[in-house]
């Protein structure tokens, strides 16, 4: 996906974006950060194409778009359940596939009173859980997140990243947004500021990553997650993948070794074309 | 599409925002309806056409403005295009204003002895067709995505009502309440009220056009 040569201004008004040139490739994580009003929701709207550039052009962007806004205004008497089959069906799942998948992510995002509750009746958080799920009902090949981690409680963060994970593993990209740059360095391939309308990159992103499968050959208390660089630990099969930060790597590997893990592969994910 | 509208649905009747036209519409076609029980319906169908056209406007701005905008956004995402979602608010609309156009169609033949025929039933059909499009057409212009604020929208509403069915000649509304409360057979005015039926439909299809180019234009 690609867009070059973007602005973007609402009527007669002043410039929100202007000469925006980004290209994303399969693998990214891309973190934009800025302050308020800086421009970050109108490129993402862009993205997604719920808004058109004033000039400039988008182009090739994937069927597949998940997408997540800043604020999720919840329906009165709609349970979560309910609206998550009605977004499953509007994206092409059959009735029962929808309610299954909607279960599923409910379940896993820990949603609080469970998938009848009604929309109306949920925090803040548990409302964004549903916002998240909906962009998660068919595997997004782009997935835009508005500020994602406002109002989620820890362990939701925690799944969030491992989402961001699944997506990138599996080729899709995510471009997500945040006031602070700590965190999105902490889950972005790349990071970028807008400033004065323009975009710009910025050091600090977890650049190329590696994904190291390990079997368990000794007890040991290494705590993998908590290492130096590593962005997201899960099992798969019979091996346990941790993908790391490349700079992190050969630490990582030390101390799984010395912690009583065995090596089983090493692979670089293709994080940049 | 048929889940889009489904969702369209859900979003309206939970919201319950369609009761109150709904019950002004059969208020009105219950107080009015049945000045002269053992007269020509025609008279009767154009008491219904008015009410079907004007809360055909407040159902259609109800529908459209069901959703959320950020909420509509992400239904946009997930179908693909905002064109989608219009057109599924567009089918609900004509499912509200079909239900009540039928109510309106039916109900005079309950009240008095009124000669029926073939003719008077296609009339008072293609009557009601003219007020519930027109109306429909209307809705969406006064609706959030055209009209960002609800006094405008509500002047809008107004102001339409107004020219639609009192200023003389203003088509496709008010030259069919004439027809429809003058004196002459319903077979001799069949053919100018198919006429203004299809000026309807058109009208219908510009707005929406109109209303797609604005919403996106104003995003």
């Amino acid at each position: 996906m690609r867009l070059s040569g973007i602005g973007k201004r609402y009527g007669s008004g002043p410039w929100v974006l202007s000469d925006v040139e980004l290209r994303l490739s399969d693998g990214d994580v891309l973190a934009v950060v800025g302050g308020n009003g800086a421009g970050k929701s109108t490129l993402l709207r862009l993205l997604v194409g719920l808004t058109r550039p004033t000039v400039g052009e988008v182009r090739e962007r994937p069927t597949a778009v998940g997408y997540v806004p800043d604020r999720f205004p919840p329906h009165d008497r709609m349970s979560a359940r309910h609206y998550l089959t009605h977004m499953g069906r509007i994206r092409g799942l059959q009735t029962n596939q929808a309610q299954n998948r909607a279960d599923d992510l409910l379940d896993r995002l820990a949603l609080v009173g469970g998938p009848d509750t009604a929309l109306r009746k949920l925090s803040r958080g548990n409302a964004q859980k549903v916002a998240l799920a909906q962009a998660l009902l068919v595997a997004p090949r782009l997935l835009v997140l508005d500020e994602p981690w406002s109002g989620l409680d820890v362990s939701a963060h925690q799944v969030l990243g491992e989402i961001i994970g699944e997506v990138r593993e599996g080729g899709g990209t995510v471009v997500f947004t945040d006031h602070r740059k700590a965190v999105a360095a902490a889950y972005a391939t790349r990071v970028y500021r807008i400033s004065g309308g323009r975009l710009a990159e910025e050091p600090g992103g977890i650049g190329e990553l590696a994904g190291v499968e390990l079997r368990r050959i000794e007890s040991g208390a290494v705590d993998l997650a908590g290492l130096p660089g590593v962005i997201d630990v899960h099992e798969r099969d019979d091996v346990i993948v941790v993908t790391v930060a490349d700079k992190h790597c050969d630490a990582v590997l030390g101390a799984a070794l010395a912690g009583g893990w065995s090596v089983h592969a090493v692979r670089r994910t293709a994080v940049r074309a | 599409m048929i889940a889009l509208v489904r969702y369209t649905l859900s979003t309206v009747l939970l919201s319950q925002r369609y009761l109150p036209p709904v019950l002004v519409f059969l208020a009105a076609l219950w107080i009015f309806t049945g000045a002269d029980d053992n007269g020509p319906l025609p008279p009767d169908y154009a008491v219904g056409t008015a009410a079907v056209f004007i809360c055909g406007i407040w159902l259609t701005v109800v529908t459209v403005n069901a959703a959320d905008p950020v909420q509509r956004s992400i239904t946009v995402v997930n179908a693909g295009g905002s064109g989608r979602v219009l057109a599924a608010s567009v089918w609900v609309s004509g499912m509200w204003c079909a239900a009540i156009a039928v109510v309106g169609l039916l109900y005079p033949l309950t009240v008095g002895r009124h000669p029926i025929g073939p003719a008077v039933l296609v009339l008072g059909a293609l009557a009601e067709l003219t007020s519930a499009c027109t109306g429909m057409a209307l809705g969406l212009l006064c609706s959030r995505l055209v009209a960002r604020r609800t006094g405008y929208s509500v002047l809008g509403a107004l102001a339409a009502v107004l020219l639609f069915v009192l200023v003389p000649g203003v088509p496709p509304v008010h030259p069919v309440f004439q027809l429809l409360a003058g004196t002459r057979p319903p077979t001799s005015i069949l053919l100018p009220v198919a006429a203004f039926c299809l000026v309807s439909v058109v009208l219908l299809a510009a707005s929406a056009l109109l209303t797609r180019f604005v919403a996106q234009r104003r995003d």
